[in-house]
């Protein structure tokens, strides 16, 4: 199982993801996006779409037990898309590469649709019916400006690089664990009872993984 | 100072966004408090875009799909100003951004229930029906009854301070307590004090704050 999920990830071809991290590569997506907010420009927006609409398709088949994965991808792809398009004027590459505020919308949206889903699945069985929404917007509590005022693109930029290379020689088992909470929508605890294991093994393989990663870990 | 914080798991969690809504919209009012875990939020964050770029990508998206976008684009509604108050930015507001939209920026949307003369509570909507999600309100010297957790316990203090045997807490503090801990709040003498908790409840929509506000009634009456 596990050869199975490396496999799902790409760490051996490094060439489109080093491209990613270099400067150049960054300040052409960030020119990308503002063509795209001063002017409208298709081809830009084109390109955009080519590069990250793959890794949001993969991002959403990643969610376990769908219904239709197909049209679950193809509607987390249209309204992520979307969003970049009509939020480009509010990119601020001051704050955020363009691919970390991406993926900040594509999870957003994710969390957002698979709400509905359920909302609409409870209806459906229920006796009572029970259309709420909550009193809530997303956005309001994973904000897609977040950190703004701590962490800067280039503190973003220097942890990236770093995250990066060490994720190549973090052990299997940390490794899942991760791809588990971040790509496959499962939390700790859910990730616990899939593999059997106790909440504490999994909080522990995760802190292993953050240390490593040099990221922060409990003060 | 905030000295009680989210640990790594709820971190992680969060900034993957696969945190359930009720503890989501605690550890986002959390950070609204401190600068720190932003921090580390931020860095978890780009942990995740990491691995979203790493991903095996899918095959090239085809061409439909972007002509639909495209469409979609051209068609939609003409972008209007931005609503009038959809930022309380000009009123002062006593409360996190986080609740605004729940509570009102002054609380002037939240529907109390009274329970004795010193604890109100107020069900916040969030969509999350695992969980129990409120605001709870301990008058200055009032308590929360002490109870036994059925599940895990998340609150966020938000004004005052308030005790239990573990410590003392001050605002933005985040305290966790898990199924089978007690403890009695109480809150300080010379101050109100308000929190946002969310409660681990069984799907069974069994009331614990109405549980809650019978046994103090219940010892009220018995005293």
């Amino acid at each position: 199982m596990l050869t199975g999920l490396l496999r799902t990830m790409d760490f051996d071809s490094d060439s489109q993801d080093t491209a990613t991290l270099t400067d150049d590569r960054v300040q052409h997506w960030i020119a990308c996006v503002q063509k795209v907010a001063e002017k409208q420009d298709n081809a830009a927006f084109r390109e955009l779409f080519d590069h990250f609409s793959p890794m949001v398709k993969s991002f959403a088949w990643k969610v376990p037990s769908l219904d239709h994965p197909d049209t679950f991808a193809e509607e987390l792809l249209q309204e992520t898309m979307l969003k970049v398009w009509t939020k480009a004027a509010s990119f601020d590459p001051k704050l955020a590469s363009p691919s970390t505020w991406i993926f900040t919308i594509a999870r957003n949206m994710r969390i957002d649709l698979l709400r509905k889903q359920a909302r609409h699945v409870v209806n459906s069985v229920s006796l009572y019916q029970d259309d709420e929404d909550g009193e809530l917007d997303l956005e309001d509590i994973w904000f897609e400006d977040e950190n703004s005022d701590v962490f800067n693109l280039l503190a973003q930029q220097r942890s990236r690089r770093q995250i990066h290379e060490s994720l190549k020689l973090l052990p299997a088992e940390q490794t899942e664990v991760l791809v588990k909470v971040y790509l496959e929508d499962k939390s700790h605890a859910e990730v616990a009872a899939e593999l059997k294991l106790p909440l504490g093994t999994v909080k522990s393989r995760v802190r292993l993984a953050l240390n490593k990663l040099k990221l922060v870990v409990d003060r | 100072m905030v000295r009680f914080h989210p640990d790594a798991r709820f971190l992680t969690d969060y900034a993957a966004g696969s945190l359930p809504v009720s503890q989501a919209l605690c550890v986002a009012t959390h950070l609204h408090y401190c600068p720190g875990c932003r921090l580390r939020v931020g860095e978890l964050t780009e942990l995740g875009a990491e691995l979203f770029m790493q991903q095996q990508p899918a095959a090239a998206v085809d061409g439909p799909s972007f002509e639909k976008l495209l469409t979609r684009i051209a068609t939609r509604p003409a972008m209007g100003t931005p609503q009038a108050g959809a930022t309380n930015d000009s009123k002062v507001s006593s409360l996190p951004r986080t609740l605004h939209k729940l509570a009102g920026a002054n609380l002037e949307k939240v529907k109390w229930n009274k329970v004795g003369s010193k604890f109100r509570y107020a069900s916040l909507n969030v969509g999350d029906r695992a969980r129990e999600t409120s605001l709870l309100d301990i008058k200055a010297g009032g308590s929360v009854p002490h109870h036994r957790h059925q599940g895990d316990e998340i609150t966020v203090l938000l004004k005052g301070s308030f005790s239990d045997q573990e410590g003392k807490y001050v605002v933005g503090d985040f305290i966790v307590r898990t199924k089978g801990e007690t403890h009695r709040p109480v809150a300080s003498q010379d101050q109100d004090c308000l929190c946002l908790a969310a409660l681990d409840a069984p799907i069974v929509m069994s009331n614990w704050l109405v549980r809650l506000g019978l046994r103090l009634l219940n010892r009220q009456k018995a005293a």
